[in-house]
């Protein structure tokens, strides 16, 4: 086990992603957590795999943040649940998150794509 | 950190809810149903955790760890009851005798009056009386011209009260059948209502009340609930008071029990004028009562300073007013006689205290902190030498992740454990030993803690829980993570820095208690030379009461006396009876200057010429053991027809009749109304208290002087002095059912509430000195204990190589006589200091008094040595093929 400021960290990362995967699901419209969770995993190709504990703790994280709302209403096959909906500043979070995940992306392809130059030297 | 907006079980709902559509999703899949839920909880994890989660946040996340580290830090005192135990019972008497002393303090020193705006309030005060007047104190009592024209005058003080006790003690006062003695004071009619003191019950006295002398009267609350169990039905019921009846009006706030220090009056009533009720008890002086008196200066008086006016202006407004009244009735000054001067003093609280009290409870407030550093320090020591006995726990802990932080709130925890149930302790304690101290102080004034008190405690409790969580902290941590790798405890466990720290404290403690130890060997010291001062008096067998007839006429008087002394002196067992105005050893004493042959005497540059008188009955020496050195005692033979006869003692010989026979020379008061012939020389003897030193004296005989009033019996009895007592009180009642015996006691008890306060002072010093010795040894005791279990495996090692026992054990001891050599040299000096601080609580001893410092010494070495004893010992009977097998 590690300690608890690793552990911290770690969560940090993993929250950012997750967040901002659930305000983009959540452009489309309202969606139930169950909802949110199986559109993650087929937009991704099952490449990620929600665990479903954290994506409620997640959903509540945001809600703290009023960047999504919620309410409890009746699912497409009759059953109860409670609905999501991004606010306009979740909206806004997700185009400033957005931005910056790009950029952070394209920014290791860079570095990720050029490698030739390392191993020249090292030649 | 409440704003939640959503419960757990609304989370749970969702929670639920998913696993539903999950399930549903599947089973679409294909899955059958059991199959499709099964797979829906799986992927969705730890349910548990997630609720716990959710639980967790935004929830006072605060509140629940510290009730984890409670449960926790619990846990792990349990584990070590002795350690928990020593550190609890340790704390409650460091903070409890704190908070006792504090309280004393609070009460007498820093707490105001129960009245409205204490601030306002002053005490009338005065200099240089006027010749030929008699006081009851020469600073503080005025003549009752004096209060009528002050009372007048209205833009300086409003209102101007005065209150005078109707007896120096406690008066006989009867409710129902049985007679009893209560303490009362007669007050201005406007008393209650210029002192805003509120009446729960009934009401207050009024001005008209005053001028027609109303026989009314208004309890105490104290009283109230002592004697009629808080009955309101008392109100309209009559109390006698000298067996005068008095209606019940009111009873007076919670708190308020009247405006002298050191008393506490049970019950008021307004001023009257009946030779019964006279001010101080006295007799009438020449039929005139204290209201028809201007000569005699008996009233008290305490004003509230007028809205806007202050003290110098009240003082220069009322001046002239006073200085004229002050002289009614006696005539124009004399020549070059110094004018009496008014002065206001503050009635916040109650005056006197602080001369009386302020020094010895400053001292003990002193001393009893000391005694609480070294419990702090002791449990401080105790808390380090376990937690560095945890050191792999913490160094686990840390390891395993748990912050610096953590540890702390952990550490702070255990602390405010410990504080909490030392500080409930405390308080306990503290109850008790207030309600002790005030016994003993004779203090009657309510001592109960208040908030003040209250707040004092609850902050050395949080200093101490601070200390606590601080002070370990860096022995905990010191390990590190890496330590809990180690696996040699005596490589883990030995660290010069933390043993360093203990050392320093317990060098310090010593120092503490070396200067703990003096100032109780000094004070101690002081006790046995007061009580072995020799009184002139033999005192075994001895006990005195006092009596208050209703006396119509001095011959009647004189015949009271006479027979009731008849009718003791032939009581089985009895030896001699006597009696006698003032008390012997109740500190008051009837002062004046006398004439000798005819003139005031000359008397040489800075002498005296004041002389001490008493009244007494025939046999008074006798009676006493007073050794007659030349002439004769009193005796029944000398009666009011027979020649005036008076008594000296050396002092009064050797000052005004030196050189001569005094006897056949004549004495008398100042005014030349009175002489008598001296018949007797006594020897020198105590008079007002235990520790004053003797001046020149006079005794007048009481049934040839034209005044009797209420006496004092002496008996010298065989065996036991108290057992006469009932048969006493019924040869009393005999003569008069209305009267009690006032105050009886035996006349050693009698002298010795003259020293009491010194008593009791070098009573606690000496008590709070053997708690620190306690407290000392074991912290001394502990640390070395630790040690030793520390250096177990080295120990083992040196044995293994040769040393001898007596090695070992002299290795420790040799530690702690360092320790207590360091203690000492620091602690003289401080000793010294303080030492200079007490001289004046000191009788008969130096400050620098050396066999106090010897002792001291001797008593921290001797401790240092049984404390040590146990711990060498153990280390050397330290198996060395065991200790190095442990390892």
């Amino acid at each position: 086990m590690a300690t608890q400021e690793n552990n911290d960290d770690r969560i940090a990362l993993l929250q950012g992603t997750l967040d901002l995967l659930i305000l983009k699901t959540l452009v489309l419209g309202p969606c139930h957590g169950q909802g949110v969770a199986r559109l993650i995993q087929r937009q991704s190709e099952d490449v990620f795999l929600v665990d479903h504990g954290s994506l409620y703790v997640a959903l509540q994280r945001l809600e703290d943040k009023r960047w999504i709302s919620a309410k409890w209403g009746v699912s497409e096959n009759n059953r109860k649940a409670r609905f999501y909906s991004l606010t306009p500043k979740g909206r806004a979070q997700l185009v400033e998150k957005a931005s910056e995940w790009r950029r952070l992306t394209r920014a290791m392809g860079l570095i990720l794509d050029s490698n030739s130059g390392m191993q020249g030297e090292e030649a | 950190m409440f704003r939640r907006r959503r419960s757990a079980e609304d989370f749970a709902e969702e929670i639920k809810a998913h696993l539903e559509l999950e399930a549903a999703d599947l089973e679409g899949e294909g899955l059958n149903r059991d199959e499709a839920r099964r797979m829906a909880r799986c992927e969705f994890g730890n349910v548990g955790a997630a609720q716990e989660h959710f639980y967790l946040k935004d929830r006072w996340v605060g509140l629940d760890r510290l009730l984890r580290n409670v449960r926790f830090g619990m846990r792990s005192l349990r584990q070590s009851p002795g350690f928990a135990v020593t550190a609890i019972l340790t704390l409650a008497l460091g903070i409890g005798a704190n908070t006792a002393v504090f309280s004393v303090m609070n009460a007498v020193l820093l707490r105001s009056l129960p009245v409205y705006d204490p601030d306002r309030l002053v005490y009338l005060r005065t200099s240089n009386p006027p010749r030929g007047t008699g006081t009851i104190d020469s600073n503080k009592t005025f003549s009752y011209p004096v209060y009528a024209a002050l009372r007048k005058q209205s833009s300086g003080l409003s209102p101007v009260m005065a209150f005078v006790p109707l007896s120096g003690s406690k008066v006989a006062v009867r409710y129902g059948a049985q007679p009893e003695e209560a303490e009362g004071d007669m007050v201005s009619g406007t008393f209650f209502s210029g002192l805003g003191v509120s009446l729960p019950l009934g009401r207050g006295f009024s001005e008209e009340d005053e001028t027609r002398h109303a026989p009314l009267a208004v309890l105490s609350y104290n009283y109230w609930t002592r004697r009629f169990v808080r009955n309101p039905e008392v109100l309209g019921k009559t109390l006698y008071v000298n067996g005068v009846a008095m209606t019940i009006v009111g009873v007076a706030a919670e708190g308020f029990e009247g405006v002298e220090g050191g008393g506490s009056t049970d019950f008021w009533i307004p001023l009257q004028s009946r030779r019964e009720l006279n001010a101080w008890g006295n007799p009438p002086d020449e039929g005139k009562l204290y209201d028809a008196n201007p000569t005699w200066w008996c009233l008290q008086m305490i004003g509230r300073l007028a809205p806007g006016v202050t003290r110098a202006q009240a003082v220069a407004q009322m001046q002239p007013v006073f200085q004229r009244s002050a002289y009614v009735g006696l005539g124009s000054p004399m020549e070059g006689e110094k004018p009496p001067v008014l002065s206001l003093a503050d009635a916040k609280s109650f005056p006197g205290y602080d001369q009386q009290y302020g020094n010895p409870l400053r001292m003990l407030m002193a001393m009893v902190g000391l005694v609480l550093l070294i419990a702090m320090a002791n449990v401080v020591m105790l808390l380090m030498a376990r937690n560095a006995a945890r050191q792999r726990e913490f160094s686990l802990r840390q390891a395993l992740g748990a912050g610096r932080g953590e540890l702390l709130r952990q550490l702070l925890t255990e602390g405010l454990i410990l504080v909490t149930a030392g500080g409930v302790l405390a308080w306990g304690f503290a109850e008790m030993a207030t309600r002790v101290l005030g016994r003993w102080a004779q203090i009657e004034t309510s001592l109960a803690p208040d908030s003040t008190v209250l707040l004092f405690t609850l902050a050395v409790l949080a200093i101490a829980g601070i200390l606590f969580g601080l002070a370990p902290l860096r022995v905990a941590l010191a390990g590190g993570a890496e330590l809990a790798l180690k696996t040699s405890a005596a490589t883990s466990n030995t660290n010069a820095g933390k043993s360093r720290a203990g050392r320093v404290i317990v060098a310090l403690q010593m120092a503490l208690c070396v200067v703990l130890l003096v100032g109780g060997g000094l004070l101690v010291r002081t006790m046995r030379n007061l009580e072995n001062i020799p009184l002139g008096i033999r005192v075994d067998g001895l006990v005195v009461f006092g009596v208050k007839p209703n006396i119509p006429s001095i011959p009647e008087g004189v015949a009271f006396y006479r027979n009731l002394m008849d009718k003791l002196r032939v009581l089985p067992g009895v030896e001699s009876v006597t009696v006698s105005e003032e008390r012997l050893g109740s500190g008051w004493s009837d002062n004046s200057d006398m004439r000798v042959d005819g003139k005031l005497p000359e008397v040489a540059n800075g002498s005296s010429r004041t002389v001490r008188s008493n009244v007494v009955g025939p046999e008074f020496f006798g009676t006493l053991g007073v050794p007659v050195l030349a002439g004769r005692d009193f005796s029944n033979s000398d009666t009011a027809t027979s020649p005036h006869v008076g008594i000296i003692n050396e002092q009064f010989a050797q000052r005004f009749l030196p050189n001569q026979n005094p006897l056949g020379h004549t004495i008398g008061t100042e005014d030349g109304h009175y002489t008598m012939t001296i018949v007797g020389v006594v020897k020198d003897h105590k008079y007002r208290s235990i520790d004053e030193e003797p001046i020149p004296m006079a005794w007048y005989m009481y049934a040839q002087i034209p005044m009797v009033g209420p006496m004092h019996v002496e008996m010298r009895v065989k065996g036991e002095p108290m057992a006469i007592l009932p048969s006493a009180r019924k040869v009393v009642q005999e003569l008069d059912p209305n009267l009690p015996l006032i105050r009886p006691m035996t006349q050693r008890e009698q002298f010795d509430t003259t020293i009491s306060q010194h008593v009791l002072f070098a009573r606690l010093a000496e008590f709070f000195g053997f708690l620190a010795v306690a407290l000392v040894a074991t912290g001394l005791y502990g640390m070395l204990a630790y040690r030793v279990s520390m250096r177990t495996a080295e120990i083992g090692v040196r044995m293994a190589v040769g040393a001898r026992r007596g090695q070992v054990v002299w290795m420790i001891l040799k530690d702690s006589l360092l320790l207590t050599m360091v203690g000492v040299v620091m602690g003289v000096p401080l000793a010294m200091l303080v030492g200079r601080a007490l001289a004046s609580s000191l009788y008969g001893v130096k400050p620098l008094d050396s066999l106090s410092y010897l002792l001291a010494v001797a008593g921290v070495a001797v401790v240092a040595v049984v404390a040590s004893a146990v711990p060498a010992g153990r280390a050397a009977s330290v198996d060395p093929m065991r200790a190095l097998r442990t390892e």
